[in-house]
């Protein structure tokens, strides 16, 4: 009985051997930060893996990381090629493997923006700029590398009250993602929180708001946002060519069921230019070297 | 080359004096019995021969100092462990030569252990345990024995049985004994200590039972 | 009662945590934690063993994790043991041990990324060091009798072969078998940060409510440390060990590129890297100091202090729970069960778990703190008091209690606890991934922030911390006169 159990185990080990082997052969592999939840995160790149891959004749494989930084050090260290980054995460990768480039992004993330929202008990109203009364109420960050969850709210609480978060705000933390910041806020676990339009939008349209506990104070203004980032070395891996064919993939992506799990319009190109807004930022809050 | 002289044995045990200082000469052939009260100095006294006779004794501690975890027959065989290279010794530890079960094997059936060959020390009576280390000591086969209270854990035919092997075996010894008739039936030289010194000094031929109580 | 030194130091602890009390963030902070909590208790009592395809292949990676990193640990520290008296080795031993298992997996993540070696030597590193330490004193204990009864002329490996290991054998086996449930428990964390283990999925299930989920998940871990004795067996152990290194899973190839770059640019400091000088180094030394080490030293102390005492209340509270004195076979299986899944949970998860429920504060890691080592402490306690026969007319109850046992096991259960606080202080420290600000919280942000120098010189600090915490404890212990055997 044991035994058999046993040989049973060697039996699928040494299976997963050859597919490890085989996967390390050429296989193109991509991550996304992890900025929602995970189930829906594999849901959306899974289908992105399987249209890749019919697309670029190579086998695709999308792993699902733990942080924003798993991200940039896969990418980094060359374990994957390509990423969906957000602004601050992508700005970071490219700073640290030269050659790298942003191929394209969502039509919507070329101007994107955050949403402040708070707690019905906090008695907060919307209003046109980050209300004075989130002063002492408990606040939530989603990731700490995130770019609409951490980097452009923290521009512009430092902005508005020229101080630190800290101070503004009797407690700081991060939620972790964006729908968790959501659900924090709803639950009221904290007042305050800020997080990506989309997510909100996409969540209210599911109906999986609660829009009497939860409602919206803030909206920023745009800045760059998400976009997809390839090494700049995976034409000598997989072929003269294949970075184009890479982005011309994603530009031609008109899945209506695989853009509305993002969910985004379409996607346009991009550059690393287009993200300087983001790096100067980031410079500026002691983020980035 | 057996036979050993050495002087200004002493011992302390803090401030105070347990042995010496004191003279003792051994010819080849003798054996000797230390007699004398617990806590005359016997023991230490064994002790410290031990340390100048190393290479040339097999010790009998009264601690017997047996591996409880090792089966009977690696304890016994830790007497030679000198004799054999290291890849020897450890295949012997996981499984021993035909050859040194046999040795080893007839020297438990002398001292009528063989059924525990196998048996962990740990397992063993007081009795069986001090005739592991006696097995010990004469497969060691040095040329002296130092033995320290060795058959007081036995019976009296095994006692008589184990001091005629050793006595047979080693041609010189000195074994503390706190068995007066055994000392004066298998040993030549009686030595009696009293408070860390030589109190008593004869050939066992000239002394009677009663000379030696005296000692007591 | 005053004059006993064991009185004072427990009250001048206790002096201490109430102090904490008044500067540490305590509170919760959901608005509905019962409900939350309630609906945990749902959840694991209507698991779902079938949500994630993926739920065997983790606990499967869980136990390969767990063996493969144990095996590797105690071969290492085995051989450290051999030489654990010289200075150098001891203190490489004490630094290797006082990095936790999580910090030496984000070390690792920055160069190998997801290859199982991360796994691996996360827990096999500090793994070394503790076995290292153990086995060198077990092995100082051996009877050094048999050694000097060798014929002079015996080889030294000869000697330690017959006359030292089987001496120690089952000590040191007993010892090992327990570390591989802890490398269990180790194993299952390490997917909090990405590896492919149980907290991979139990991260993912339970931030997004899935209770029922998570459920299964915790009760398929209880279940697999409950039965090792079952399926561990020393006879199995070769082919467990043969078959393990197969089942970590596929990863990524190493690029020993990546190995160098991490530790010829990553962990040099920004100011050396851009040629700054010795002038950019300590100011911004100063700054990581200030703005990052101080708070997360002062908090991790704070919290370790607390922790530590809470430790101690329940540890008195629960071992009646498993006392032949105080109760009948029935109930104290029922305490045995409590006692088994508080400490079989590691406190990551626990604090995890409870943060989820209550929001952040001290409050959820005191608590998981507490009820980890309260439960292994109150575990050995209870049991040591079984082996008391108390007369036929002693007292019943809370007299029996305060004046027939508390003053028997007292002394050795301060004895754990001071064992332990290094272990607390550890692991309060590791909490900080979680967002509660201990050192880890500094240490986190700066990975995030891909500041591999800043989280470097951070793991060094948490490092120093807790050999100066082990040291004070042993300190103490030796002063009191307290003596115990290492547990984990």
């Amino acid at each position: 009985m044991i035994t058999k159990q046993i040989r049973k185990w060697l039996v699928s080990g040494f299976l997963t051997l050859a597919v490890a082997t085989t996967a390390s052969a050429q296989t193109f592999v991509f991550t996304a930060i992890p900025d929602e939840d995970e189930t829906k995160l594999v849901e959306r790149f899974r289908g992105i893996a399987d249209y890749l891959s019919e697309q670029l004749e190579v086998d695709v494989r999308y792993i699902p990381v733990k942080s924003y930084a798993a991200a940039i050090s896969a990418f980094r260290n060359n374990q994957v090629q390509l990423a969906w980054f957000g602004g601050l995460s992508g700005v970071q990768a490219r700073a640290l493997v030269p050659g790298s480039e942003a191929l394209a992004q969502g039509i919507e993330d070329q101007a994107f923006y955050n949403y402040f929202i708070a707690h019905k008990s906090t008695g907060l109203e919307r209003a046109d700029e980050l209300p004075e009364g989130v002063r002492g109420k408990t606040f939530t960050f989603g990731s700490k590398g995130s770019t609409s969850g951490r980097l452009i709210p923290e521009y512009h609480i430092r902005d508005r009250f020229n101080e630190a978060p800290e101070t503004v705000f009797s407690r700081v933390g991060f939620s972790g993602n964006h729908t968790r910041t959501l659900r924090l806020v709803e639950s009221g676990t904290y007042d305050v929180g800020a997080l990506n339009y989309k997510v909100w939008e996409k969540e209210l349209e599911d109906g999986n708001i609660n829009t009497d506990d939860v409602k919206i104070i803030w909206k920023t203004p745009g800045f760059p946002n998400y976009q997809w980032t390839i090494r700049g070395d995976v034409d000598e891996r997989f072929g003269e060519g294949f970075k184009n064919k890479v982005r011309q993939a994603l530009l031609d992506l008109d899945d209506p069921a695989l853009l509305e799990s993002f969910p985004r319009e379409g996607f346009i190109p991009a550059s690393n230019d287009d993200y300087e807004p983001i790096r100067s930022v980031a410079s500026e809050l002691g983020i980035i070297d | 080359m057996s036979g050993f002289a050495f002087n200004d044995l002493r011992a302390s045990f803090g401030d105070k004096r347990v042995v010496g200082p004191l003279s003792l000469e051994v010819q080849q052939g003798q054996h000797v019995a230390l007699v004398g009260k617990s806590g005359a100095g016997k023991s230490t006294l064994i002790k410290l021969l031990y340390e100048r006779l190393t290479h040339q004794a097999s010790l009998v501690p009264q601690g017997l100092g047996l591996v409880n975890a090792l089966p009977v027959f690696h304890n016994v065989f830790m007497g030679q462990l000198d004799k054999h290279p290291l890849w020897y010794n450890t295949l012997t530890l996981i499984r021993p030569f035909r050859k040194d079960r046999d040795t080893v094997g007839a020297l438990l059936n002398k001292l009528s252990i063989s059924d525990k060959q196998w048996t962990p020390a740990a397992s063993l009576s007081g009795g069986q345990r001090q005739r592991v280390a006696i097995a010990r000591a004469l497969y060691r086969n040095a040329n002296i024995l130092l033995a320290d209270e060795p058959i007081s854990a036995l019976d009296e035919p095994m006692a008589h049985l184990v001091m005629k092997a050793l006595t047979d075996q080693f041609s010189t010894s000195v074994i503390a004994l706190h068995d007066v008739d055994m000392a004066l039936a298998y040993c030549t030289r009686i030595v009696g200590i009293q408070d860390g010194r030589i109190a008593l000094d004869q050939p066992a031929s000239e002394l009677q039972a009663a000379d030696i109580m005296a000692l007591y | 009662m005053l004059s006993y030194p064991t009185v004072r130091a427990s009250l001048l602890f206790l002096a201490i945590a109430v102090a904490g009390l008044f500067v540490a963030d305590i509170a919760i902070t959901t608005a509905n934690p019962w409900r939350d909590l309630g609906q945990f208790f749902i959840g694991v009592a209507t698991p779902n063993f079938f949500s994630t395809e993926g739920l065997l292949t983790a606990l499967l990676r869980t136990v390969a994790f767990g063996f493969v990193g144990v095996a590797l640990g105690s071969f290492f520290g085995f051989l450290l043991a051999l030489v654990y008296r010289l200075l150098p080795v001891r203190i490489f031993c004490a630094f290797i041990r006082a990095i936790h298992e999580l910090f030496w997996a984000l070390i690792f993540l920055q160069f190998f990324g997801f290859h199982p070696l991360t796994g691996v030597l996360a827990i096999a590193i500090p793994y070394a060091g503790i076995f290292a330490k153990v086995y060198s004193e077990i092995l100082e204990e051996s009877d050094p009798e048999p050694s000097r009864l060798l014929p002079p002329g015996t080889s030294a490996i000869a000697s330690f072969l017959y006359a030292r290991i089987p001496d120690c054998w089952v000590q040191i086996r007993t010892y090992t078998a327990y570390r591989l449930e802890c490398g269990l428990r180790s194993s299952a964390i390490l997917g909090f940060v990405g590896l492919p283990t149980l907290g991979f999925y139990l991260e993912s299930s339970f931030s997004q409510g899935m209770y029922s989920d998570a459920g299964a998940m915790l009760i398929l871990f209880y279940v697999l440390i409950a039965t090792m004795p079952i399926w561990v067996r020393p006879k199995l152990l070769p082919a467990y060990l043969l078959a393990a290194p197969f089942f970590l899973g596929e990863g990524f190839p190493i690029v020993w590129g990546n190995v160098e770059r991490f530790f010829t640019e990553d962990i040099v400091p920004s100011p050396l890297r851009n040629g700054e000088g010795l002038a950019g180094l300590s100011s911004w030394l100063g700054d990581v100091m200030i703005t990052e080490a101080l708070p997360g030293i002062w908090n991790t102390v704070v919290l370790t202090q607390i922790a530590l005492v809470a430790t101690g209340l329940l540890s008195l509270l629960a071992f009646p729970l498993i006392s032949k004195h105080f109760t009948g076979p029935v109930r104290r299986t029922s305490g045995h069960v409590f006692l088994v899944i508080a400490r079989s949970t590691p406190e990551y998860i626990l604090a995890y778990i409870l943060l989820q429920l209550w929001g952040p504060s001290m409050l959820p890691a005191v608590v998981a703190l507490a009820l980890h080592n309260g439960g292994i402490i109150g575990h050995l306690i209870g049991r040591q008091t079984n082996t008391i026969e108390l007369r036929p007319d002693a007292p019943a109850g809370f007299t029996r209690y305060s004046w027939e046992l508390v003053p028997r096991v007292y002394r050795s259960f301060l004895a754990f606890l001071f064992y332990r606080w290094e272990i607390i202080m550890r692991e309060t420290a590791i909490l900080g991934i979680l967002g509660i600000y201990t050192l880890g919280f500094y240490v986190d942000s700066a990975i995030q922030n891909i500041q591999f120098d800043r989280a470097m010189i951070l793991i060094l600090i948490t490092a120093s911390l807790n050999i100066g915490v082990d040291v004070l404890g042993r300190y103490i212990r030796r002063k009191l006169a307290l003596q115990t055997m290492p547990t984990c």
